[in-house]
């Protein structure tokens, strides 16, 4: 485990100004102390310690879900599922990596099997569902709204949307998932790597593979 | 580097996950081959325009739904305790081999061959041939269960792997890794803190063995013996400025440790890597809000004899 164990939400990579990194090494440090005695407390069967260490990662996990099912339902049955899973477990919990990972970790299996047993039942429908079983396109669903927005760039941007959405779905789970985490949550390759019980070397193959595959359906996008 | 190789690596390139040397390769390959520069343009093309559109976040009616509901599970929810953890999860089994029909079959037939080797094996005994060789007393009462039967090939000779309930003593030199398993199990699972002292003491000789020095950080971690803690901290003393792992650890125990002489000892060998930012961070918190008052001036004392760093 490296010193300084990342474990803030997702979507928080990027560049940053020298001092601007010292901060946020410093809030990571913080965080890990945070985390550490959460983590103890809630396996001593602190509930509300828990409930703030999920506070901590839900909407990432929910984000996760909601993408790699493409259904609101689904999404909220797996974020049930996996933190009850590990509030369950947690007790095994042995600080070997870090939270952030365990719990990734915990999401990724049961999402991989969603996409399996999706995959089996032939169900794989590019639309996705919300509560009201009503069909939208998840990556086309937004309007631009915002002031002086292009209706025309809107209309071309939800096109795009819904062709990678049905691209998307060409992909293995496997495939599906390291693209996911790498080009949506911005994940390092290794961090992948070690959330899928596997190696970076293979991550690597899988992305490139799940590129190779996206590019070829969605065909020349210059 | 060739082009086959860019073709290949250029979207990790893109996506920042090269090494530096293969980054600065790639790059002077790309200045002098144009049909490399076409494809890094198209894979920059196919990288921008999945960026142009915009992800879905969660709404805040459902994180708030997903939350409430939950938080209501957690009620119900028990958490697996004690010996429950160690314990084999039949049901997540059953659920396991329902997914895997072809390991049912496999297992199905494993247990009619073995059936079938040992009836067989028992057939013949019962006419007078001579017992299974190297078998000790065991009788029915002291098996605990039968883990594998395998038969030579070509040969009558069955071999029957069974584990007993029979007291049994192990000697051997420390390298020996039977005798190094037996220890770390002692060390994580023996009820007796006697017995964990004494596999602590003995495990401290070997910590360059990274199996040896995670099950003394397991120790330092949830041994609910001081003594056995303290052991296990101070054979990690060398290892606090290599191992990342141990450092936590003992940052671990210097923050959470209930017994203040393993925190004193966790703090005196934080020392020689009181310049880390994790355990500068620690010790700012240590000094200013621990109740102990030796822990809050120690701290002190190691930050301020730290001087301006940056």
């Amino acid at each position: 485990m490296p010193a300084e164990v990342m474990t803030l939400p997702v979507g928080v990579s990027g560049s940053t100004s020298a001092p601007g990194r010292r901060g946020h090494m410093v809030s990571q440090s913080l965080s890990r102390v945070d985390d550490s005695q959460l983590i103890r407390e809630a396996q001593r069967g602190d509930r509300v310690a828990f409930e703030e260490l999920v506070r901590q990662y839900d909407r990432a996990v929910l984000r996760l879900a909601l993408h790699l099912t493409g259904s609101e339902a689904d999404a909220q049955d797996i974020y049930q599922d996996a933190f009850l899973k590990a509030y369950r477990n947690i007790g095994s919990f042995r600080f070997e990596c870090s939270f952030y990972t365990w719990i990734y970790r915990i999401v990724t299996n049961l999402c991989l099997d969603h996409l399996r047993k999706r995959q089996v039942r032939k169900e794989d429908a590019p639309v996705t569902v919300d509560h009201n079983g009503e069909e939208f396109d998840l990556l086309s669903q937004f309007a631009d709204e915002r002031p002086g927005a292009d209706p025309e760039r809107d209309l071309m941007r939800r096109e795009l949307g819904g062709r990678i959405s049905r691209a998307m779905t060409k992909l293995t789970p496997r495939e599906r998932m390291v693209f996911e985490l790498k080009h949506f949550q911005g994940l390092k390759l290794r961090t992948i790597g070690e959330m899928l019980s596997t190696t970076e070397e293979t991550a690597k193959n899988t992305l490139f593979r799940a590129t190779q595959k996206m590019r070829g359906a969605l065909g020349d996008m210059r | 580097m060739n082009c086959d190789w860019v073709k290949e690596n250029v979207a990790l390139y893109v996506y920042e996950e090269l090494a530096d040397d293969q980054r600065h390769e790639l790059e002077r390959h790309i200045e002098r081959c144009e049909s490399c520069a076409v494809e890094l343009g198209a894979f920059r093309a196919f990288h921008r325009a999945l960026n142009t559109v915009r992800q879905e976040e969660p709404t805040p009616n459902l994180l708030t739904a997903s939350r409430m509901r939950l938080s209501e599970a957690l009620e119900e929810a028990q958490q697996h305790k004690g010996w429950r953890r160690f314990t084999f999860d039949f049901a997540g089994w059953l659920y396991q081999a329902k997914l895997a029909p072809a390991m049912v079959v496999a297992l199905i037939m494993i247990g009619f061959v073995g059936g079938g080797i040992a009836g067989w094996q028992v057939t013949r005994n019962s006419v007078g041939q001579p017992g299974p060789k190297a078998t000790p007393s065991a009788n029915e009462a002291s098996i605990a269960g039968i883990s594998g039967i395998t038969q030579e090939p070509g040969t009558n000779n069955v071999r029957i792997k069974y584990n007993t309930l029979q007291p049994e003593v192990a000697s051997g030199s420390l390298d020996d890794p039977k005798i190094q398993q037996l220890l770390l199990y002692a060390a994580r699972n023996n009820t007796n803190s006697g017995v964990r002292m004494d596999s602590v003491d003995i495990l401290t000789q070997k910590p360059e063995d990274a199996n040896v020095r995670q099950a003394l950080m397991v120790s330092l971690r949830y041994d609910n013996n001081p003594g056995v803690r303290l052991k296990a901290l101070d054979s990690l003393r060398d290892y606090v400025k290599s191992d990342t792992n141990v450092r936590n650890a003992v940052l671990d125990a210097l923050l959470n440790d209930s017994n203040s002489g393993v925190r004193s000892m966790a703090l005196s060998l934080l020392q020689p890597v009181k310049g880390d930012a994790s355990v500068r961070q620690v010790l700012e918190h240590l000094s200013q809000t621990d109740k102990n008052k030796f822990i809050r001036s120690e701290s002190r004392r190691v930050l301020d004899s730290l001087g301006e760093i940056d």
